[in-house]
């Protein structure tokens, strides 16, 4: 009888706290790590090697076409320009040495003087890397399947033309106001182009690409702007929030 | 209730709260409908640069030239391009939907020897030792007006002492019999309608299926103070764009032309030509106003009227269609006039051996094809002329399959114009002679090889591809590679010689008298782009654009006047059966007073047995009920003046 008054007088409200904190703790600090997958990028890309050694800028690689299109991700064509391995010359040396073109272990492993003497990297790791890009993606004239940290559905329709013209520093002034939309560290040190609004910070000086964590439901980047994010951003500029500005 | 019951129910309660406080339910739920947006069958965009890339499309009559937009080197669609004067940045509706045909699971994937899948190297060896067993009796049907692979295929013929070439019918042909066969003349004519001041299109369905149907819209568009007259059994979409149609029977146009004729010469208009003043005592005595009006029952200040329009112009130029004599007329109505009728030169052959473009279409294929062996290039001959080939090996060479290909003993699948090299020399009907090529925008389909390349032995050629054939062409007309690759034109500007050139006076006299069938009423066959031709049936997206008037369901629609559908006790939407020929078709009737009285008008390209989703079991075929008759003046065959019986059903 003692036990029965004492759960009466506490056990309705002690079980029901520790359940509450106990799935508070969990959907704040476990479970949202629990719905992405990690994904490594094809192979390791340096954007630090690239930019910082070799001197190239952003629009080296992502450049604005002609016709006002973005380029986006690099292609063979634009890699080739240094990286020039023929892949004609790479494939017939590949079928005198009487190795499948597509056991790419292989291929790395003959060392074949056609892909090595054209390598551009220094150090073992960064010629390693390049010899990845050149014997899978280059020589075979498969473009790399990059991983968009960004990626938008078919649906959406982002023109980077279209955002060219944001200075990070003027949109400052709505730092506060943007806090949930924008990383408000990049508002400390505004640098000449705007990426770091969109973009990871600081991509520029990575040596080893970040993964691609990938939403196990949904599909999505981890870091696809969500459309409250767009509409919040346009809201405040002034700019159109119709449906039809994104979804074409 | 136990405590540790009770316990655990509260604790749930108060877990189902505190979740609630997290951002976990919620973004699963986001998650959860987006991933509802992202069914696996939803197809994915494609990302890239976006280019139109410049090149020829052959699922016309005459070939398109065309930009095919592609996407990180994938096309995806067509347009026209700009930069040539073929197009002038318009497009057929069956070129428009290049892209969709070569993508089209109705390719062919594999040769094929009776029905059977065999390897490139099989194929290569039958056909080669087919060749060899015919001898000289081999026979080539090629359904490409323009292309050098004409020069290809009957260069293969001449080394086998063949001369059976033949084209499908087709208005080059019958244009060329009468000016190079009937009237001395060499080269090609064609009409300059951008820069005439009246156009007489005297059965030219100009802008619709008549010669180079886009670069004539584009005269007509440009050509903004012309006058436009269309003659004919009906009113089509050229007609309904121009300033008067005067309604002519098909096989009557000859003997209109010539009442126009008459007018013209009495006004002394000249030439000079050799039978001059026979060919004017012909038209003044057999084909004055009164006595085509009763041939043709069109009024003679109809064709007064016309004349006088002609007459009154400083650049006209008359469009002839139909018959071989309906072409020669108006050839010598143009001569008479002296206006916008060019002729143009034939551009250097890049294969010894080949056939000029004349020779080619010398062969009669409406008189039947009887050879051991034949080869057709790209044409549909099982469709539109059932019983006029018969061999006993047929190669038959296309990208998909039609009742051809699936009655040919051995099937070489070719590419789709935009995966392969190819060109377009002076389609009929253009003012100048003009050369446009194009190189490939995309990949051979899986499996697909160029099938042009197994006849280049057989045509005593040691190329190792057509490639190099489309570039010795390049070469031997004297254009610029790289300028044709940029989707540039080539014009010559020569003009042949024009001494030697007669009226065609003694064969005219007759040819041009209408000579019609026995059925009850005549046939007005039209074609219309978007339902197809003799060689290309109507390709995806296109049935979206075909009128009630041509196809209800899968019921093909004949048109006729009140009058007739009176006459034949059938009204709008009566189902009957058309007899003619040696064969029936079935057809819905809607009646268009834009018909002749005592005319059917029926939409050819309809009623395959092989294809897509898009052309088999549509509406019937009306190849089957069109009747060949000599003109026997003229040396040639025609359709013109085909009639049928209707039956109510």
């Amino acid at each position: 009888m003692e036990e029965r008054r004492a759960s009466k007088r506490c056990g309705g409200v002690l079980p029901f706290i520790i359940g509450f904190l106990a799935t508070c703790v969990l959907g704040w600090a476990v479970l949202p790590g629990l719905f992405y997958e990690e994904i490594e990028q094809p192979f390791k890309f340096s954007h630090a090697i690239h930019v910082e050694s070799e001197g190239m800028d952003c629009e080296s690689c992502h450049y604005f076409r002609d016709d006002g299109s973005y380029a986006g991700f690099p292609t063979n064509e634009g890699c080739a320009e240094c990286h020039a391995v023929d892949p004609e010359e790479a494939m017939e040396a590949i079928a005198e040495a009487g190795i499948d073109p597509s056991d790419y272990n292989a291929i790395i492993a003959a060392e074949l003087e056609v892909i090595e003497d054209n390598l551009l990297s220094g150090e073992d790791e960064n010629k390693a890397a390049e010899r990845e890009y050149v014997v899978k993606y280059l020589i075979q004239s498969t473009e790399v399947p990059w991983l968009n940290y960004q990626y938008q559905p078919d649906n959406v329709y982002f023109s980077h033309k279209a955002h060219e013209g944001l200075d990070i520093a003027e949109l400052a002034e709505m730092k506060n106001e943007l806090s949930s939309v924008v990383d408000s560290a990049v508002f400390d040190e505004p640098g000449e182009q705007n990426c770091n609004l969109c973009h990871m910070k600081d991509i520029d000086k990575n040596d080893t690409p970040p993964a691609f964590e990938r939403n196990i439901i949904s599909g999505y980047s981890k870091m696809t702007m969500k459309m409250w994010k767009c509409e919040r951003c346009h809201a405040l500029k002034g700019q159109p929030n119709a449906c039809y500005t994104c979804h074409k | 209730m136990s405590v540790a019951r009770r316990a655990f129910i509260q604790m749930s309660v108060g877990a189902t709260v505190g979740i609630l406080f997290t951002p976990t339910v919620w973004t699963l739920l986001d998650d959860v409908s987006i991933w509802t947006q992202n069914w696996p069958w939803i197809p994915t965009l494609k990302y890239g640069e976006v280019k139109g890339v410049p090149t020829v499309s052959k699922m016309c009559e005459s070939g398109c030239a065309v930009k095919v937009r592609t996407v990180a080197g994938e096309a995806f669609g067509t347009e026209g391009n700009m930069d040539n004067p073929l197009s002038g940045g318009g497009i057929c509706p069956l070129c428009a939907n290049g892209v969709q045909v070569k993508n089209s699971p109705n390719r062919i994937a594999a040769p094929m020897l009776n029905g059977e899948e065999i390897t490139w190297e099989k194929a290569e060896e039958v056909l080669v030792d087919k060749l060899a067993a015919a001898g000289s009796n081999v026979a080539v049907i090629s359904g490409d007006q323009t292309g050098t692979v004409n020069e290809l295929l009957s260069a293969v013929l001449t080394g086998k002492q063949s001369d059976k070439f033949y084209t499908m019918p087709c208005d080059m042909q019958v244009s060329d019999r009468a000016w190079t066969g009937l009237m001395g003349g060499s080269g090609q004519i064609g009409y300059d309608m951008e820069n005439a001041d009246v156009v007489l299109l005297a059965g030219a369905d100009a802008f619709e299926s008549w010669g180079p149907t886009v670069a004539n819209m584009k005269a007509f568009a440009n050509n903004e103070g012309g006058k436009f007259i269309f003659a004919g059994p009906m009113q089509t979409k050229t007609a309904s764009v121009t300033s008067k149609w005067v309604p002519v029977p098909a096989e009557g146009m000859a003997a209109f032309t010539l009442g126009i004729c008459y007018y013209v010469l009495q006004a002394g208009k000249s030439v000079p030509a050799s039978d001059f003043d026979q060919f004017k005592a012909m038209v003044m005595a057999g084909y004055t106003p009164a006595k085509v009006e009763a041939a043709t029952g069109v009024k003679a200040d109809q064709m007064a009227e016309v004349a006088k329009q002609l007459l009154s112009a400083s650049n006209p130029v008359v469009v002839p269609a139909g018959s071989v004599a309906a072409n020669a007329a108006g050839i010598a109505l143009n001569l008479l006039l002296g206006g916008g009728m060019k002729v143009l030169p034939e551009f250097a052959a890049a294969v010894d051996g080949a056939m000029t473009r004349s020779e080619m279409l010398k062969g009669d294929i409406l008189q039947g094809v009887d050879a051991e062996m034949v080869i057709i290039y790209e044409a549909n001959p099982t469709y539109a002329l059932p019983e006029q080939v018969k061999a006993g090996f047929t190669v038959a060479i296309d990208s998909v399959n039609t009742e051809t290909t699936a009655a040919a003993d051995l099937v070489l699948p070719s590419l789709h114009s935009y995966e392969r090299y190819d060109d377009l020399a002076s389609p009929y009907g253009v003012a100048s002679a003009i050369y446009t090529m194009g190189a490939p925008v995309s990949k051979p389909a899986s499996g697909a090889k160029d099938a042009r390349d197994l006849f280049l032995a057989p045509a005593g050629l040691d190329s190792e591809s057509f490639a190099e054939v489309i570039e010795a062409k390049v070469e031997a007309i004297g254009a610029d590679m790289d300028e044709l690759v940029e989707g540039a034109a080539y014009v010559l500007e020569e003009t042949p010689d024009m001494s030697g050139v007669t009226l065609a006076a003694s064969a005219l006299g007759k040819a041009a008298v209408p000579v019609k069938g026995t059925g009850a009423v005549g046939l007005a066959p039209y074609t219309v782009l978007s339902v197809g031709t003799a060689n290309q049936a109507t390709t995806p997206n296109a049935p979206a654009t075909i009128s009630n008037n041509q196809l209800v369901g899968d019921n093909m629609v004949v048109m006729m006047a009140s009058v007739t559908a009176k006459k034949l006790g059938v009204s709008v939407g009566s189902k009957v059966k058309l007899s003619g020929g040696n064969g029936e078709c079935e057809a819905l009737v809607q009646v268009f007073e834009g018909v002749l009285p005592g005319v059917v008008a029926a939409p050819l390209g309809m009623g395959h047995t092989v294809g897509d989703e898009f052309s088999k079991g549509k509406g019937d075929n009306v190849y089957k009920i069109l009747t060949v008759s000599s003109e026997a003046a003229a040396g040639a065959s025609t359709w013109a003046g085909s009639t049928v019986n209707v039956a109510k059903i």
